[in-house]
């Protein structure tokens, strides 16, 4: 049985033929070629912490936890070039007079996260040759673009009023939480951070009745998000709550990353892109990253897609055969009822826990995506294996999920009873480009219909308004030929029906997949249930794209929540 | 071997001038003129160990379901860009039944390739600056009887060559180019006074080319349609046989092309024409019918106006009235065979005919597999139609994921 954020779509990988074939050769080409850099990148004092070489054991990430009700870090966002040429973008801590990279942030429901954001970004900005950045298709990426606000670099005014995103611009966009947008708690609309900036604070409490599962962090300065993200910057957020599935289980919590080297041969255009683990090169060649899993026991996995295009369909095969793997959350909401997959839909941004079966004696194992079809003028996402498993007579030396008191039942947590609830508005959303040139830039879309496309733009107004105390279902369609991401900021939503089809068991997500159109029949669509109930949601705030250089393109819009009346 | 060399001897016979007979009456449907039709495409290879080609197509069929059979590939000693602008044509030639040779640009070694019609013996390869780059997304070309200008997308040039008997070309000088608002060069087109430029950020400009130079006209402009709306941006142009107007088609959400009055040896401000449908319903009939528009030919009679739909996989028609320069609503094809499997996008497009309304349509289809669509052109008194040949589409067997551009001999006669 397959799971397509739930087994929503057939999820293949049969639109190979000869190009895809040889694509796939450019990007194992590329790969090897860029190994080598990989290898000797950090040769150098690093800006950034070091990353782990190819072929070693996959470390969690470094976590910071709440500390009577309070989380607070100081992270700096700083780039460095390594000796590869790719510009890597890291999230940077101190701990124990060390510098430490990208940790996980481990919060309780209704904990107060205090995160002190330095931008230190420095040029060159990014490394990328110009064909891989008419990839990134658009009007204005790579471009300062105007806003409406007041605040200049290295001003100490209030950076909540950014005047112009400069590739050195950033800020940070707390993926999935349910929390207020607005600025120094999940606004990216209106904060910048520019480089030379005072150290900016985001204060924001999760929600007390904020799901538990797996969240994570992210840059999000329109234009220049792939480019950040790509380089690295993300991590992990993990609001705990008791599991009686999961408690003691060993953990791994997993972050998967894309690269885009720029060192080797082939087509850029074509996306030849590395994954990585917790930062560990995914290159077969070189070794794969590993873990160890302990023989007999099952463990507990939590995986997110922080790939900037990437859309990964997980398996984990045991012998070559893939495995059930008893998924309990998506997108940090656990399932009404934890179910068996083998395997696993996860589009950028997206996040999946699961329980993985034990390792029999004797046995390899290993974690891969099998490859995801995204249409005829999609990236290419080629099968990769990710980790390899390795059997063990030992837990390994992470993390063990904490046991923590009981949480609120899920049936009174946010989001509760929507199922059931008359929607007040129904809205048809699509997506949908338009090109002059077979290697781009195209111009991308997400219209509201009966509304004119356009390319986003900072200082566009809402294509929708609507008033907290609604609910709304969305039916959002892909008509054009490469796969889209569609996620909702500030809110998850329920998956109601999959190309006009209800769903029978639906889940909360905040990213979901609609597959490319095939140029014939019906376009793909989903029908969503939005629930702007809870008051904290008032303000304005983007849904777009996930494929990040489709946000960056202009993918995306604004939703402006007016107050109750 | 043996089997290619007698294809090529039998298509240097059909090419040679003495078989060139009249040209015939003007038709309105798929009959098949004398001396035979052959299309050429530039197969533009992009694979750095590839020498790109050109393929040969010969038109045959019958006049229900016209066809075209491959005949042949020439290299053309370079490497190709493996795609581009597709309102740009990268494969060119005098439009004269006489012609002696095509020009082909190499867009991944910069260079442009000429090739001796008759003979199709490569007669050589010339590049421009060293600086003049075309990789990302091609090399447009255009020429007149003295000159052949090319447009380098990377360096935003314009290269001058000067034609020269044999088949050769001698460089004369670059010309730097920018949009009004920051784009890149995107397409050209000339004769034998105004070059006319497109970029990608919806502005237009024309040049004076009477002294071979170009000579700009300080015309450079938003485009109407542009202006009207920013998804509006003007990309391959055409222009009438008398050089009265210049037609631009837009890459553009819902199909537009623009008309600008020339009379003043310039650009006079487009006029704007939306020839598609608007999208509103949630259907799949609401791709709108063509979504793209960035090439556009006139048929060789100027009463209609060809424009591939490059994303949605059709054929819109317009009908164009010389004197006046409007473009009226005219009909739009059924989503050509293939798209989105293997083809996905369109680009260029050529008659059969040299007259009337051209015949039998040819349209580059650029995809995994590169192919060429067939389609019938029907029209009668205000009406207009198109039928994809049951023979449609023809497979390139070399262009891979490349093919936008593709001319047809004998050629258009303007």
């Amino acid at each position: 049985m397959d799971i397509y954020k739930s087994g929503y779509f057939g999820a293949d990988y049969t639109g190979v033929g000869m190009r895809n074939i040889f694509r796939l050769l450019q990007v194992l080409l590329m790969a090897t070629l860029a190994a080598g850099g990989f290898a000797t990148a950090w040769a150098q004092a690093p800006i950034c912490p070091p990353r782990p070489v190819s072929g070693t054991l996959v470390q969690n990430p470094p976590d910071i936890s709440s500390q009577n009700g309070v989380l607070s870090v100081d992270l700096t966002l700083q780039n460095q070039q390594g000796t590869d040429g790719y510009m890597h973008y890291c999230y940077v801590y101190m701990s124990q007079g060390q510098q430490m990279e990208a940790p996980t942030l481990r919060l309780n429901p209704g904990d107060q996260l205090i995160l002190n954001l330095t931008n230190n970004i420095q040029e060159p900005f990014d490394s990328f040759p110009q064909k891989l950045k008419l990839k990134f298709k658009n009007r204005h990426m790579l471009m300062p673009m105007q806003m409406g606000g007041t605040h200049q670099a290295g001003a100490p005014d209030d950076p909540c009023h950014g005047t112009q995103v400069l590739p050195s611009s950033t800020n940070i966009h707390f993926h999935g939480l349910n929390v207020p947008p607005v600025c120094h708690q999940d606004d990216v609309i209106n904060t910048l951070i520019q480089s030379g900036d005072p150290t900016f604070q985001y204060d924001t409490q999760i929600p007390a009745n904020e799901p538990p599962g797996m969240y994570w962090y992210h840059p999000h300065a329109h234009g220049f998000t792939f480019t950040q993200v790509a380089g690295g910057a993300s991590g992990a957020i993990i609001v705990e709550g008791s599991n009686p599935l999961t408690d003691g289980l060993t953990e791994h919590v997993i972050v998967i990353r894309q690269e885009f080297p720029t060192s080797g041969g082939g087509d850029p255009e074509d996306g030849p892109s590395i994954l990585t683990v917790n930062f560990q090169p995914a290159i077969a060649n070189l070794g794969l990253p590993f873990i160890n899993a302990q023989v007999g026991h099952r463990e507990f996995w939590r995986v997110v897609n922080a790939g900037t295009t990437a859309v990964l369909n997980l398996q984990m095969q045991y012998g070559g055969v893939a495995q059930p793997l008893q998924v309990i959350a998506l997108d940090g909401i656990p399932l009404t009822t934890p179910t068996n997959y083998t395997t696993i839909n996860l589009p950028p941004a997206g996040r999946a826990e699961f329980i993985a079966p034990a390792l029999p004696s004797g046995q390899q194992g290993v974690f891969l995506t099998a490859g995801y079809n995204s249409g005829p003028i999609g990236d290419v996402d080629p099968p990769a294996p990710l980790v390899r498993i390795r059997p063990s007579q030992q837990s390994m030396q992470t993390y063990q999920a904490k046991h923590h008191p009981a949480t609120t039942p899920i049936a009174t947590k946010r989001f509760a009873n929507l199922r059931f609830l008359t929607p007040t508005s129904q809205r048809n959303l699509y997506f949908s480009e338009e090109a002059i040139s077979s290697n781009g830039p195209t111009s991308l879309f997400i219209t509201v219909v009966g509304q004119k496309p356009r390319v986003f733009h900072m200082d566009d107004p809402p294509a929708i308004t609507t008033n907290v105390g609604a609910v709304e279902d969305w039916t959002i369609e892909n008509r054009s030929g490469e796969a889209h991401v569609f996620h909702m900021h500030q809110l998850h939503f329920l998956v109601m029906e999959v190309d006009g089809v209800p769903v029978t068991n639906p889940d909360m997500l905040d990213t979901v997949t609609i597959p490319a159109w095939s140029g014939s029949g019906a376009y793909h669509s989903v029908k969503v249930r939005m629930d702007f109930r809870d008051p904290n949601i008032a303000g304005t705030f983007v849904y777009h794209c996930h494929i990040l250089d489709h946000e960056d393109g202009g993918m995306m819009a604004k939703i402006q929540v007016n107050p109750a009346n | 071997m043996r089997s290619q060399f007698v294809l090529r001897v039998v298509l240097i016979f059909a090419l040679t001038p003495a078989c060139f007979g009249a040209h015939s009456a003007s038709t309105t449907s798929a009959s098949h003129p004398s001396p035979p039709t052959y299309v050429v495409t530039n197969d533009d290879a992009g694979i750095v160990f590839d020498e790109n080609t050109i393929s040969y197509f010969i038109a045959g069929g019958s006049p229900s379901a016209p066809s075209l059979t491959y005949q042949n590939s020439v290299p053309i000693g370079g490497v190709g860009g493996g795609g581009g602008n597709f309102g740009a044509s990268s494969i060119v030639s005098l439009p004269d039944s006489n012609a002696q040779c095509l020009y082909v640009s190499n867009a991944g070694s910069g260079a442009i390739a000429s090739v001796n019609i008759q003979s199709q013996a490569l007669a050589g390869t010339f590049s421009a600056s060293p600086t003049d780059a075309g990789t990302s997304n091609g090399i447009g070309l255009a020429l007149n009887r003295n000159y052949l200008y090319a447009s380098f997308t990377d360096s935003n040039t314009i290269a001058t060559f000067q034609i020269l008997p044999g088949c050769q070309l001698s460089f004369v000088n670059d010309t730097n180019v920018a949009g009004l608002n920051g784009g890149g060069i995107y397409a050209i087109a000339a004769n034998a006074t105004i070059l006319i430029v497109t970029y990608g950020d919806g502005s237009i400009q024309s040049f004076n080319v009477s002294g071979g130079v170009p000579i700009s006209n300080n015309d450079e402009q938003n485009s109407t349609g542009y202006i009207a709306d920013n998804n509006n941006l003007p990309s391959g142009i055409d222009i009438t046989q008398d050089g009265h107007y210049a037609i631009f088609g837009d890459g553009a959400i819902l199909t537009t092309v623009e008309v600008s009055d020339l009379t003043s040896g310039r650009l006079a401000a487009t006029r704007s024409y939306q020839l598609g449908a608007s999208a509103t319903a949630v259907s799949p009939t609401a791709v709108g019918p063509g979504i793209g528009s960035a090439n556009v030919r006139l048929s060789p009679d100027e009463r209609l106006l060809f424009i591939s739909n490059n994303q949605s996989g059709n054929i819109t028609a317009g009908f164009f009235n010389p004197a006046t320069g409007g473009v009226s609503p005219g009909c739009i094809s059924p989503r050509l065979s293939g798209f989105y499997n293997p083809w996905f996008y369109l680009g260029s497009m050529v008659t059969e005919n040299t007259s009337g309304s051209g015949g039998v349509l040819y349209v580059a289809e650029f995809g995994k597999q590169s192919s060429i669509g067939i389609l019938n052109i029907n029209v009668s008194g205000g009406t207009c139609g198109f039928t994809e040949s049951a023979n449609s589409p023809v497979s390139d067997p070399v262009s891979g994921a490349a093919l936008i551009s593709l001319w047809a001999y004998p050629p258009r006669p303007f």
